[in-house]
Parts: C-alpha cells; sequence; structure tokens
C-alpha cells in the first residue's frame, strides 16, 4: 500500500514540476495545441502552408515572403530588408528553442501573412515541418 | 632695434644671401596656408565636416606653436622685432610710392600689422570653431557644455569671422606682391627658402641653426601626434542611452531606431497603437511595454542628446505626432538629395534601413562622417 503511493508520487511528479522534464518547448506546445482540440500534426500540411500564397491588400503573402523558399539560407525582412537567420533548426541551432519567441512570431507572422491568427492545428503543423528541417 | 633692420638702398653692388627665416617659421607659414585652404574647402558641407575639424585643429595648433615661436624664436620672428606703433605703418606707407621708402630685413611695419590681425582673428576663429563643434556637433573639448542653441550662434560668428580672415590673408598676399614688385626681391620665394640677397654692407643678426632645427623636428612631431589622435577620435559619436529590453523588442523587424529620433508624444502614441504597428502586432505585455515606454520617453529628441534630436524636435510643430522619423520634415531635408538609384540598390530596400547608408544606425549617434554610399566604403 505504502510501496504503491510512493510510486505514484513518482508518476505524478513530472506533472508537479513541468520545467525540469519540458526540455524540448515544440513539444510542449505541441501538447497545448492538441489540449485546444488540434489531431495528429503533419509535417507534409506544414510545408503546404508554408509555401501557400494568401492575397492581403491585392499582394500576395507567404511565409516564404520573409523566409525564403531556402530553409536553410539566410532571409530578409520583406518590408524592412533587415536580414532573418536561416530557418531551419539543422543549420541554425537556435531556432525553436524559446517558447515565447515561438508563440510571438507565430502569432504576428501568421496575422500578417493570413490575414488571422493561425489555428492550434496549424501552428502544429509548421512547427513539426520546420522541426523536421 | 629697427633701424638695424633696415636695408639702405646704397649704391652697394655686391650682395650676399642670408638667412631670414628660421625653419619653424616656414614650416608654419606653409602648413597654417595648407590648414587655411583645407578648412575653407571643406567648410559648408557636413560631410567632410571631419576634414574640416582635423584642419581646425591644425590650424590651432600651429598658431599656439607662433605665439610661443614669437616670444623665444630666433631674431626675426619675435614679436619684439616687428612690433611698430602705427606711427611706424602710416610713414612705411606714406614713403612707399616714393623713392625714399623704407626695405626691411624682417617684416615691414604694414606687414607687421597684417600678421598680427591674421594671428589675433585666426585665434578667434579657432575658439569659436571649438565652441560650435562643442555645441552643435557634441564633440571636442566643449562637448556637452554649451547648449545646441549657444552653439548655433556661435557658428555664425565663427563663419564671420573666416570670411574676415580670408579677407585680411587676400590684402596680406597683396602687400606681399606690391612689396616684391617694389623691392625687386621674391618675398614668396624668402619663405620658401628663408634666404634674402642683401647688400654685404648690411648688418644681418646670425640664427642659430642647430635650435631652429630642433624645434622644426618637434613641430612636426607634434602635428603628426596630434593630427592622428584627432582624426582618430572625434567622430566615434557619444555614448548614447541603451536598453537591453527596447533594443530587444524594437530589433527584430528593423533597426532599433533610437528614442532620440522623435519627440515623446511620437513615442507615446506609437507603443499606444502598438497592435496596429503599420500593420505589425507588436503584442507587447504590460511589463515589456512599460519598460520600453520609460526608455523612449526619457531619450525622446527632447533630451537633445544629438544634434539630430535637436533638429528633429525644433523641426516637428508641436501640433504634428509623425509615426515615421522618415517624415519628419529634418529627415526629409537631409535625404531629398539622394537620388533614385541609391533608394532602390537592394542594399538599402527602404528609406527606414538607416544602416545601409550610417555607419553608426545601431548606436544611433548618425555623425556626419559615418555616411557611405550602400555597397561602396566610399563617402558620399
Ligand atoms: C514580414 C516578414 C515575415 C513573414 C512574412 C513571416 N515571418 Fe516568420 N519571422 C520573421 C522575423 C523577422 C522573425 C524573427 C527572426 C529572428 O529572430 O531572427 C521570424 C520568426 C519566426 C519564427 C520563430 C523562430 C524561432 O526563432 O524560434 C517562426 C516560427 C516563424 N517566423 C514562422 C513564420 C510562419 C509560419 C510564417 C507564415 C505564416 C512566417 N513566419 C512569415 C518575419 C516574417
Ligand atoms: C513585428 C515587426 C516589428 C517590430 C517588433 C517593431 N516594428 Fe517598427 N516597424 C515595422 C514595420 C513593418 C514598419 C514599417 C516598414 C515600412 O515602411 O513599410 C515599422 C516602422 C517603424 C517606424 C517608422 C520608420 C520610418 O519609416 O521612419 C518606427 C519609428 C518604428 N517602427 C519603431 C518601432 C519601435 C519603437 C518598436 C518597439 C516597440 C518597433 N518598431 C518594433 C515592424 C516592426
Ligand atoms: C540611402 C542612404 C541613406 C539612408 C537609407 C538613410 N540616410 Fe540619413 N543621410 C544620408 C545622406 C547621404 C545624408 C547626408 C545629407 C547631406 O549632408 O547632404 C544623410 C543625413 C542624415 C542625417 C543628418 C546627419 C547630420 O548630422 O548632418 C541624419 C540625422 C540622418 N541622415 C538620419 C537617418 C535616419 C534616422 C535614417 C533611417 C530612418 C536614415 N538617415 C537613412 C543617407 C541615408
Amino acid at each position: 500500500m505504502k510501496k504503491s503511493l510512493i510510486l505514484a508520487a513518482i508518476a505524478l511528479l513530472p506533472l508537479s514540476t513541468p520545467p525540469i522534464y519540458a526540455a524540448n518547448p515544440v513539444d510542449e506546445l505541441l501538447a497545448k495545441y492538441r489540449l485546444q482540440g488540434a489531431d495528429a500534426f503533419s509535417a507534409e500540411a506544414g510545408k503546404i502552408l508554408w509555401h501557400q500564397g494568401f492575397t492581403q491588400t491585392g499582394k500576395i503573402r507567404k511565409c516564404t515572403t520573409c523566409h525564403t523558399n531556402d530553409l536553410h539560407k539566410t532571409g530578409k525582412h520583406a518590408r524592412t530588408g533587415k536580414a532573418i537567420k536561416p530557418m531551419a533548426p539543422s543549420v541554425n541551432p537556435e531556432r525553436l528553442t524559446k517558447l515565447k519567441k515561438i508563440r510571438k512570431w507565430l502569432k504576428r507572422n501568421c496575422k500578417w501573412t493570413l490575414g488571422r491568427e493561425c489555428t492550434p492545428q496549424e501552428k502544429g503543423n509548421i512547427l513539426i515541418y520546420l522541426q523536421s528541417q | 632695434m629697427i633701424n638695424r633692420s633696415l636695408v639702405e638702398t646704397a649704391s652697394d653692388t655686391s650682395r650676399h644671401k642670408i638667412r631670414i627665416w628660421d625653419l619653424p617659421t616656414r614650416l608654419f607659414h606653409w602648413l597654417l596656408v595648407i590648414a587655411f585652404i583645407v578648412a575653407m574647402l571643406s567648410q559648408g558641407d557636413d560631410r567632410y565636416l571631419d576634414v574640416h575639424v582635423v584642419s581646425g585643429y591644425l590650424f590651432f595648433g600651429l598658431l599656439g606653436f607662433r605665439f610661443i615661436w614669437g616670444i623665444i624664436g630666433t631674431h626675426y620672428v619675435r614679436f619684439s622685432h616687428f612690433a611698430f606703433d602705427w606711427k611706424a605703418v602710416w610713414h612705411y606707407l606714406k614713403m612707399l610710392p616714393t623713392k625714399q621708402r623704407q626695405h626691411f630685413l624682417g617684416h615691414n611695419p604694414a606687414g607687421s600689422w597684417a600678421i598680427f590681425i591674421i594671428l589675433g582673428l585666426g585665434l578667434i576663429v579657432s575658439l569659436t570653431g571649438l565652441l560650435t563643434l562643442g555645441g552643435e556637433e557634441r564633440h571636442g573639448p566643449f562637448a556637452g557644455m554649451i547648449s545646441f542653441a549657444l552653439g548655433s550662434s556661435i557658428h555664425e560668428w565663427h563663419e564671420v569671422t573666416a570670411w574676415l580672415l580670408l579677407g585680411l590673408i587676400s590684402i596680406h598676399i597683396v602687400g606681399v606682391l606690391v612689396e616684391s614688385w617694389l623691392h625687386h626681391e621674391n618675398l614668396i620665394k624668402a619663405m620658401i627658402t628663408g634666404l634674402k640677397s642683401v647688400p654685404v654692407s648690411v648688418f644681418a643678426q646670425p640664427l642659430s641653426v642647430q635650435r631652429h632645427g630642433f624645434t622644426a623636428t618637434i613641430l612636426i612631431l607634434v602635428i603628426i601626434v596630434i593630427g592622428t589622435w584627432v582624426y582618430s577620435k572625434p567622430f566615434i559619436g557619444p555614448k548614447l542611452p541603451d536598453n537591453v529590453v527596447w533594443r530587444e523588442a524594437c530589433g527584430e523587424c528593423h533597426l532599433a531606431y533610437h528614442p532620440t529620433l522623435l519627440p515623446a508624444r511620437s513615442w507615446q502614441r506609437m507603443l499606444a497603437e502598438q497592435h496596429e504597428h503599420f500593420e505589425e502586432d507588436l503584442d507587447l505585455d504590460d511589463e515589456t511595454l512599460l519598460e520600453i515606454q520609460t526608455f523612449l520617453m526619457a531619450n525622446a529628441a527632447e533630451s537633445e542628446l544629438t544634434e539630430p534630436a535637436w533638429k528633429i524636435n525644433n523641426s516637428t510643430p508641436p501640433e504634428q505626432t509623425p509615426l515615421r522619423i522618415t517624415k519628419t520634415a529634418y529627415w526629409i531635408e537631409q535625404h531629398q538629395n539622394i537620388a533614385d538609384e541609391i533608394w532602390q540598390h537592394p542594399d538599402v530596400n527602404f528609406q527606414g534601413n538607416c544602416g545601409a547608408c550610417h555607419l553608426d544606425a545601431e548606436q544611433g549617434t548618425f555623425e556626419d562622417a559615418a555616411m557611405r554610399l550602400p555597397s561602396s566604403s566610399v563617402p558620399f
């Protein structure tokens, strides 16, 4: 009886102190999106969205407008010309390592590109796609 | 004493060459000429302000040398040697058109007055220049000690006295030419070689050669040291206040525009409208927002921390609250002459990409001397 209580406590420990175990912010975000009702995520769907064009104020906007078609290359902010470091974590290990940063940019960039915030499903798909690069 | 240097135009025919102007004085004279010409050519255009200031320092340093050399220098260049009163000047000028005109080994009375006025005026030009530099550009020994407003009114005096100086130099040159012609002696050449041809009967004070060679070397060394020190130092610009949170949050999409570039009311409005920031949603949390706001307010254009800050603030009417630096009257005026090709250059992209042309855009100082054409190291 006592033994099983201790085991149960150990099993619950990760839940009570998430920072120690939530090593990967992407996984953490994906878990959140799932809670918000997203299904299984697909890198393929993420890739399609990444290259999809949306017409805003008469012009076509894509994620690649700033990040370029090649995730391994340095991008350029379409409006200000500022250089954007490569998006692929394989060449830029700093990518997708900060939860707040990912959340902030997904919100901003979706709003500007799609004209609305992305759904949890779309966000998850994009992250899976980017992570695989 | 004065009479001793008078060359009696006797019937003497045998002449010899003697040294009148020592080497330091000759070096001083021609370096001063160069410094003055460079300063005049580089004035009026802020892009050459660095050249102007360096030539100004050189000019000032040379004057300083001349004042010392006027006391301890060799015989003919000492102030006491050519301190004539106005009666002597009048007498000299009166006799000039006649056959009895006086001929001096050193400076003649009229010439010596021109020299004293040029030296004095030169000193005023140098000092007003230093005060302008301190007030308007926040550089030099008076950096930050006087206001922009005072600096810019001194600037006017700097210009007036400089043009007066040019006028006096012209008179000096005319005088030299007239005297050269009247006495059949090339005074310009004498200032290069230091030698004058005089009748053997005339007594000339011998100059101590060792002493002036040594002084000349010191003079040149001091000028080189001051020149390189000044050139490498003043155009880095003052260190402006910085803030990590601001630089991070406002430097993500474009250059973190320094607060000095817009008035406080503009920043206030921009932050209030942070969810529609030029079609972007900045989405800053309250804590970040407050920190950025405090930093922007404290160092806005009203702080007058830099020359552009002062000018942007002055040129923006109080009823206007511009959200773009590129829409302020001062910015437009400064950039109206830039050709379209340059704006379309791939490295420029948009007007707010200040760093494409201003090397110190990140620091926010926007020094005149830190402007470069994109993809070229040639200054504008
Ligand atoms: C207008 C230009 C622009 C567009 C369009 C754009 N982005 Fe971005 N994005 C940026 C900038 C700038 C950053 C910050 C880059 C940095 O930190 O180096 C960024 C960062 C990100 C990040 C954060 C990566 C990290 O460092 O963790 C993600 C994720 C992202 N963008 C996704 C997208 C997606 C998805 C789209 C399309 C819906 C998109 N972006 C479209 C400019 C853009
Ligand atoms: C998400 C990206 C983004 C962030 C973050 C951002 N800006 Fe901007 N900013 C822009 C864009 C886009 C423009 C307009 C570019 C253009 O001209 O089309 C702009 C323009 C400006 C301008 C006008 C430049 C001009 O033309 O003179 C100022 C000033 C400015 N931003 C200040 C700020 C400040 C202060 C912050 C931080 C609180 C900030 N920005 C953060 C995207 C951003
Ligand atoms: C295409 C290149 C280019 C870009 C981009 C540019 N500038 Fe300039 N800027 C110049 C040139 C050239 C001058 C000098 C004009 C002159 O002296 O005739 C100048 C002058 C200035 C001056 C006056 C400097 C002084 O003290 O005399 C300020 C301030 C300034 N720019 C600020 C800015 C800011 C702020 C931005 C970005 C919002 C910017 N510039 C973008 C080229 C540029």
